[in-house]
């Protein structure tokens, strides 16, 4: 894909996907989960959801830390920490590169989020119900600093030479995480890159969307003519990224090329997503990555299911794309909204689905809004050549970021 | 979008909402003076929190200060970011109402609004029904509330950024506007960071530090306009550039060490010895031995002088996420009124006891011809 990208600097690949999710861990089970069509929807735990009238959530269940964090303390880590650490060691695993070769880099750890350890501070507002202020438990301070989902990464790989942070802009983080590495590796400002996004389910966050009446009282069907919102989810996708020379000298799998991104604020308004600001971040996704509307294949929708969202979102596409309009799926229906995680674990969706060559479903659809006209490869996966696909991801505070994934070919004769 | 460009990106505007006063010379002026803000809270303001004193922005109420519209549901932190960028905008002639889509806006933050985020969770814990919250708050309970109020108060339509990396924030936050700014995503950015005063903040800090010693919580937001040297309008001075910015994170405890090995890499990438070096300021974190481990490191490096020249920025109490934004104003509001005798670069460091070290290279006064 070298001939589309306008970005100068070195060509920058996926080597690498690790994945908790409510679909499963690892990304076999998330691959195979996103083909089949399934979801793990079921009434929250992590928290007593007495009182609410519906508290389907997606969760991830059966969640063991030790099995891949070895390094760390795990009741230092809080519960969004903890999926962001396994989902790195999993992502190292995946790319198959020597953690001695990470210790010699430079490494970039970049993790996007929504809440950070909001869990844990549920967690201390109880106790201070319970007991007073003086009864807020020392350990769970020590986890609440949101930038520990990315330090936390460090320890547990023993990586000293990082640049390491979090990304904190809401339910684009992963997005964002995701551009600024490519940066980072496309100037050479680092070698490696383990980036993408970690949220938990907290009440703090379940009962802002329900109060704002955006929670589905059953299953998140997004597109759909009857949506009625999201399910909170959970989980954390970290990807590796490096450069292609860096990948190819070292023979490694690729999943696909990061061929741009592009990043707006609505400026408009505080939860409301807007149509100009969103289709202006399209744009300069695009225009980074050297790629016409009518080249790309697969739209990765923010999809949150509910009214607003959906209805904006086809608008400003079918804006830019016109009669071009590829299909636009949502792969929060599986997974619910994973906050901070969303377009991370969507972007390790996008990957497999160029080098499985099938679109992941809409699920839950029964009939498409007229507003939402776009073709959302209802409940059933395709199969489909994949060559460029579209992530995008917006958020609270307007802060957009789309990201474009390119299928890599392997090394080509120069075009006399 | 443009291409972005290879020169480094300059400072050539800054302001300070910090406990010294509103505005940029209140804060130039209690640093040189090294006046401790420190005072003792209001009780009729504050609910109980741990420790009777904190370094607080002196009168500062969102409401009072920005006007009633648009600010019924704003936390402090979003107040206080907003004031700052209110304030740079004015001073570099962006008009009220302006719309700009080449601005990017970088602000970093520990965890936004600890207050916000705990009071919704108390609400529905303590309510008659569990979703009986107040929706005018949802927003400010997410942690790019800030960020996101700037850019709706001022119409900053770049690239908009919170940047959460404990108390090494700063360094980094500054080094992704430069990003921005080098891969033409912006053609300006404002950076700064910010934290408020809460109850909820205090005792969340009183406890991550084992409940001991009293600690005296700082706020305020220092804010900076990046920009290429070569894009300034003609007329703004450049007051700095930014040189280098090194990051690692410490694996055996060493911190102190640590904090040589990210300084001695800074100054070797940017090809400067430690003799060019003005001033060199840490952020005053102190281990859980007591022992201010970055100046330890930065007078082994540097000298006593050096790092005597700036003071460090726990006078202005904890101020977290912002401590190292509010160090490198300090430095240049002590550099506007001091000779420099030809060494002209100074060095901001920055620890968390998470083990990240981070630090930023400043080279003072307008670049080379």
């Amino acid at each position: 894909m070298s001939e589309h990208s306008t970005a100068p600097g070195r060509r920058v690949v996926i080597t690498g996907c690790g994945v908790v999710s409510s679909l499963g861990t690892g990304i076999d089970e998330f691959t195979a989960a996103l083909r089949a069509g399934r979801s793990n929807v079921r009434p929250i735990s992590v928290f007593d959801t007495t009182g609410f009238e519906h508290n389907n959530g997606c969760e991830v269940i059966g969640f063991e830390p030790e099995r891949w964090i070895e390094n760390v303390d795990i009741e230092s880590l809080g519960r969004a920490s903890r999926f962001s650490t396994a989902a790195a060691r999993l992502a190292v695993a995946d790319s198959g590169i020597d953690l001695d070769v990470l210790r010699e880099a430079r490494c970039l750890l970049s993790v996007g989020t929504t809440d950070g350890e909001s869990h844990e501070l549920d967690s201390m507002v109880s106790q201070e119900i319970d007991g007073g202020p003086e009864a807020m438990s020392p350990r769970l301070a020590r986890r609440t600093s949101a930038g520990r989902l990315a330090t936390s990464i460090a320890h547990e790989l023993r990586l000293s030479n990082v640049e390491v942070g979090s990304i904190a802009t809401a339910c684009s983080a992963g997005n964002y995480a995701i551009g600024h590495s490519f940066d980072a590796i496309r100037l050479g400002e680092a070698d490696f890159a383990l980036c993408g996004g970690a949220d938990a389910v907290c009440r703090k966050t379940f009962t802002s969307f329900y109060r704002l009446r955006s929670i589905a009282p059953d299953f998140c069907r997004p597109f759909d003519k009857n949506r009625l919102g999201i399910l909170t989810g959970e989980g954390a996708g970290i990807l590796m990224l490096e450069s292609l020379e860096s990948a190819t000298a070292r023979g490694a799998r690729i999943y696909g090329e990061v061929l741009g991104y592009g990043l707006s604020c609505d400026a408009h308004h505080p939860v409301a997503p807007h149509q100009g600001g969103i289709a202006r971040c399209m744009e300069l996704a695009l225009a980074n990555a050297g790629v016409k509307p009518a080249e790309v294949d697969l739209i990765s929708a923010h999809g949150t299911g509910t009214h607003a969202n959906d209805k904006t979102e086809a608008a400003a596409i079918r804006e830019l794309f016109g009669d071009d309009t590829p299909r636009v799926v949502s792969m929060k229906s599986m997974l619910g909204h994973s906050m901070g995680a969303a377009s991370a674990l969507a972007a390790i969706g996008c990957s497999v689905a160029i080098t499985e060559g099938f679109i992941p479903p809409t699920i839950n659809h029964v009939e498409t809004d007229p507003e939402c006209a776009v073709d959302c490869v209802p409940n059933v996966a395709v199969e489909a050549d994949l060559r460029i696909v579209q992530n995008n991801g917006w958020a609270f505070g307007g802060n957009n970021s789309v990201v474009l994934i390119g299928r890599y070919d392997g090394p080509r004769e120069a075009i006399a | 979008m443009s291409t972005g460009t290879l020169n480094p990106p300059v400072i050539s505007a800054w302001t300070a909402i910090s406990p010294f006063g509103h505005d940029r010379a209140s804060f130039a002026d209690g640093v040189r003076a090294r006046r401790s803000p420190v005072s003792a809270l209001d009780p009729e303001r504050w609910s109980p929190a741990p420790g009777g004193a904190a370094c607080t922005v002196p009168g500062f109420e969102p409401r009072e200060y920005l006007g009633s519209k648009g600010t019924r549901a704003m936390n402090r932190v979003s107040g206080l970011a907003v004031a700052a960028a209110k304030h740079l905008l004015a001073d570099i002639g962006v008009e009220p109402g302006d719309e700009r889509d080449d601005i990017g806006f970088v602000l970093g933050t520990t965890t936004g609004s600890v207050q916000s985020m705990m009071d919704l969770t108390r609400a529905s814990l303590t309510g008659d029904k569990p979703d009986h919250v107040e929706p005018a708050a949802v927003p400010g309970c997410v942690m790019n509330c800030a960020a996101g109020q700037a850019a709706i108060w001022h119409g900053l339509k770049g690239p908009n950024a919170t940047i959460a990396a404990g108390r090494t924030t700063g360094p980094h936050a500054l080094n992704y506007a430069r990003r921005l700014l080098r891969t033409g995503r912006a053609t300006r950015v404002l950076c700064g960071a910010a934290e408020e005063y809460s109850p909820a903040r205090a005792w969340v800090e009183h406890h991550r530090r084992g409940g001991d010693d009293p600690v005296v919580i700082g706020e305020g937001c220092a804010m900076f306009l990046l920009e290429p040297a070569d894009l300034r309008p003609p007329g703004r001075r450049v007051l700095g550039t930014l040189a280098g910015f090194e990051s690692r994170v410490c694996l055996d405890g060493d911190l102190a060490g640590t904090v040589a090995v990210a300084v001695r890499a800074l100054l070797a990438a940017a090809g400067i010895a430690p003799d060019q070096v003005w001033a060199a300021t840490g952020s005053g974190f102190t281990d859980a031995a007591g022992e201010p481990v970055e100046t330890v490191a930065l007078r082994a490096l540097f000298g006593d002088a050096a790092v005597d020249r700036v003071p460090s920025a726990d006078l202005l109490g904890d101020t977290a996420s912002a401590s190292a934004m509010f160090q490198l104003a300090a430095i240049l509001g002590v550099a506007e009124t001091a000779g420099r005798a030809g060494a002209d670069h100074t060095v901001v460091t920055t620890c968390d006891d998470d083990g990240s070290v981070a630090c930023t290279l400043l080279r003072l006064g307008e670049p080379a011809a």
